[in-house]
């Protein structure tokens, strides 16, 4: 008799459970799941706009063979494995000073800092193409101070348009980063700072064998978040170079190669499905070996 | 800058829109069109239906300006979704485009042989828009190109207009030094990372990246060499002010900052929108390619109407754009006057606009010349991969400005479109 009622009871709150969530596991099988494994069954049609036809392993085959994969692949890469590590110690950098409690007007530097992230992608994308152009303000400013002979044609030499690509980047996204290394840091226990500096460790020392290991968790989550933002990077490219990803394809990244192979270029939905798969699998490794890096080792 | 103009267009369009609607009769036919361009595009397309609307009380139109490359991803996600609501009534597509919509999304569009007669239009506009026989859509502007060039500069440099007549390309860089040497401008500007120039040269030596087939045709094919010839030597010789981006391309003639630049006629009222210019400009047959065949005509861009099939006001947008586009005459000679566009139908030539002297061009009939050239623009076959050859091409310019031998440029150019186009 007990055993019944409390299995009645169970049942009635699986029931009753699962009714509660099961408006939100509705949209997300719908809005997530079932376009993930649409998305990965096209990946194996291939074809000309709506004439698709099955391809099996075709995408593929020609992902291996296609110089230009490879090439947005590679750009990606380098965005990223200069980019974020620049990103993140400038960040680092940035926060740990403004955390300086006899810092003045700290606030107005935080926002100063923090603002270039909640401006629009696109619209800091023209600015900086303007700012950068052969006769722009920064080649002008540069020139007058004799900084150098010609102007960089930052968006027309392929070395440059890359510099410039991770600039634009980290001008946007460093606040961002730097904000929650803020938030880490005000949560820290000062004591354990105030003794080290009793015991005589430089500041230098504090910062680097202190704060770091005990932000190590906000670390790897901006880590994390900074390699996915930049393995589909999209907006800035696009905006920079007019979608073309150039000069030279050398600011082509996948996201945009995705882009003009579904948009520009004829629209092949399964190929691009399948350059799109890249991204997901590069995304799962990396973030993978990034926590496997900072583990917890008993 | 952009943004805002942007703003006050999406505005100005969404009011316009608001106040047709207002303004219609209950259950009257509302067509919706999308295009790019609101000083072009936009502006011609309302004047088409504010003349239909005339006639057509009933009929209100909502003209939706997107960009270029908005319009173009909204139809391509709406096409593949099958969708209809998602669609307008009728859809601007550049001419370069439309054989790759017309081939890949078949039975999107819908076919107008039996209700237009395309006899009267430009052939290559038609051959555009023909897939099997049947012809989809409404030839609308010509994309032909001429050298357009500052009077004032050129003669403080010693030339006058008729020594810009039936030039190679090799005078023309002669002719941009001295410029360069009397007036300290660069005789021209291009965006290397666009491949605009390559296709203008290209076909004023009456070829395309593809053969007559739609086969691809870049090794052998002396136009694109010559087109690339002739950029790597004009950036050699160092007459080329760069741009990056259409912007700072556009900047870079209307500001002043160059004595010429060679580009579609559709630029007409972009130069002409700078007032205190008047009198400055010129205009003179592009400079000719040293081959057998070449001509100093040629065409960039350009697009045509389409009316998706699916719309549930298909026939008065046909109805609409046969009587306008195919029929109003003297509406060709509004568009021509107000905006520059050059429409591709024959008989609206003979129209007084057209013969008029324009005192911005210092008094020259710049319109007939622009028909006379025209009537020689090569007709080429567009293909359905002109965007990836595109591509091939501007990624391969930096290593031949850098001075690569263009015959190694071309095969690098071949190699990756093979690998582009299937």
């Amino acid at each position: 008799m007990a055993m019944a009622k409390s299995g009645g009871l169970k049942r009635y709150y699986n029931v009753n459970g699962w009714l509660f969530v099961a408006p939100a596991l509705a949209l997300i099988g719908l809005f997530m799941i079932y376009p993930i494994l649409n998305s990965l069954m096209l990946s194996a049609y291939s074809g000309r706009g709506m004439m698709m036809r099955f391809a099996g392993f075709g995408n593929l085959v020609r992902l291996y063979n296609d110089p230009i994969f490879w090439k947005a692949l590679s750009n990606t890469i380098v965005f990223f494995i200069i980019q974020v590590p620049i990103m993140i110690v400038l960040a680092l950098l940035i926060a740990n000073a403004l955390n300086n409690p006899r810092l003045r007007f700290s606030g107005l530097f935080r926002t100063a800092i923090f603002l270039p992230c909640v401006s629009s992608l696109v619209a800091y994308s023209i600015l900086f193409k303007s700012m950068f152009a052969v006769d722009g303000v920064v080649n002008r400013t540069f020139m007058a101070l004799g900084l150098m002979e010609q102007p960089i044609s930052w968006l027309t030499d392929p070395f440059w348009a890359k510099v410039l690509v991770i600039i634009a980047i980290t001008w946007r996204w460093t606040g961002y980063n730097m904000i929650f290394y803020l938030a880490a840091l005000q949560n820290l226990d000062r004591s354990v700072d105030e003794a080290a500096r009793i015991d005589g460790v430089p500041s230098w020392g504090r910062f680097l064998f202190l704060t770091i290991p005990m932000l190590k968790s906000v670390i790897l989550f901006t880590t994390i978040t900074s390699t996915i933002g930049t393995l589909q990077l999209f907006d800035e490219v696009y905006s920079l170079t007019e979608g073309t990803g150039g000069p030279s394809n050398e600011t082509l990244t996948l996201s945009l190669y995705i882009y003009n192979l579904t948009f520009r270029f004829m629209p092949n939905f399964g190929y691009a499905a399948t350059v799109s798969y890249v991204i997901v699998v590069l995304v799962a490794l990396l973030s993978f070996l990034q926590f496997y890096a900072v583990r917890e080792r008993k | 800058m952009d943004y805002v103009t942007w703003r006050s267009h999406g505005l100005r369009a969404a009011l316009a829109g608001v106040g047709l609607m207002a303004a219609a009769p209950a259950f009257a036919a509302e067509i919706t069109i999308w295009c790019w361009d609101p000083n072009f595009n936009v502006a011609i397309m309302r004047e088409a239906g504010e003349r239909y609307t005339k006639t057509h009380p009933d009929v209100t139109f909502n003209i939706v300006d997107f960009a270029k490359a908005d319009v173009e991803q909204k139809l391509q996600t709406a096409l593949a979704s099958g969708t209809a609501s998602a669609l307008p009534d009728i859809v601007l597509i550049e001419d370069y485009g439309a054989q790759k919509y017309l081939q890949s999304f078949p039975g999107a569009f819908a076919p107008m042989s039996d209700k237009v007669d395309y006899s009267g239009f430009a052939p290559y506009k038609v051959e555009v828009m023909t897939v099997d026989g049947k012809v989809y859509g409404m030839p609308f502007d010509s994309g032909v190109t001429g050298l357009f060039y500052r009077r004032d500069y050129l003669e403080q440099a010693g030339f006058k207009p008729q020594d810009l007549q039936n030039i190679t390309w090799d005078r023309y860089i002669e002719i941009g030094k001295a410029v360069e040497a009397k007036t300290g401008k660069k005789m021209t500007t291009q965006d290397l990372n666009n491949g605009g120039m390559t296709r203008i040269i290209m076909q004023s030596g009456n070829a395309w990246y593809f053969d007559k087939d739609g086969e691809l045709a870049v090794e052998g094919n002396a136009a694109l060499k010559g087109a690339l010839e002739a950029q790597a030597k004009m950036v050699k010789a160092g007459i080329v002010k760069p741009a990056t981006g259409w912007n700072d391309y556009v900047k870079a003639f209307t500001s002043g900052d160059v004595a010429s630049v060679v580009t579609g006629v559709w630029i007409t009222g972009t130069i002409k929108a700078q007032t205190d210019q008047s009198g400055k400009w010129g205009v003179a047959p592009i400079p000719k390619l040293d081959i057998p065949g070449a001509v100093s005509a040629s065409n960039l861009g350009g697009s045509s109407w389409y009316v998706l099939a699916k719309s549930k006001q298909k026939d008065a947008a046909i109805d609409f754009l046969n009587a306008i586009y195919a029929k109003d005459l003297d509406f060709y000679q509004k568009i021509l006057t107000e905006r520059g566009a050059v429409g591709s139908l024959m008989a609206a030539r003979t129209g007084d606009a057209y013969q008029k002297a324009d005192p911005f061009f210092g008094g020259e009939k710049v319109w007939q010349q622009f028909s006379d050239w025209l009537g020689k623009v090569p007709a080429v076959n567009y293909g359905i991969f002109t965007n990836e050859l595109d591509n091939a091409v501007t990624a391969n310019m930096a290593d031949l400005t850098g001075g690569k031998a263009v015959d190694d440029v071309i095969k690098a150019i071949d190699e990756q479109a093979k690998l582009q186009i299937q």
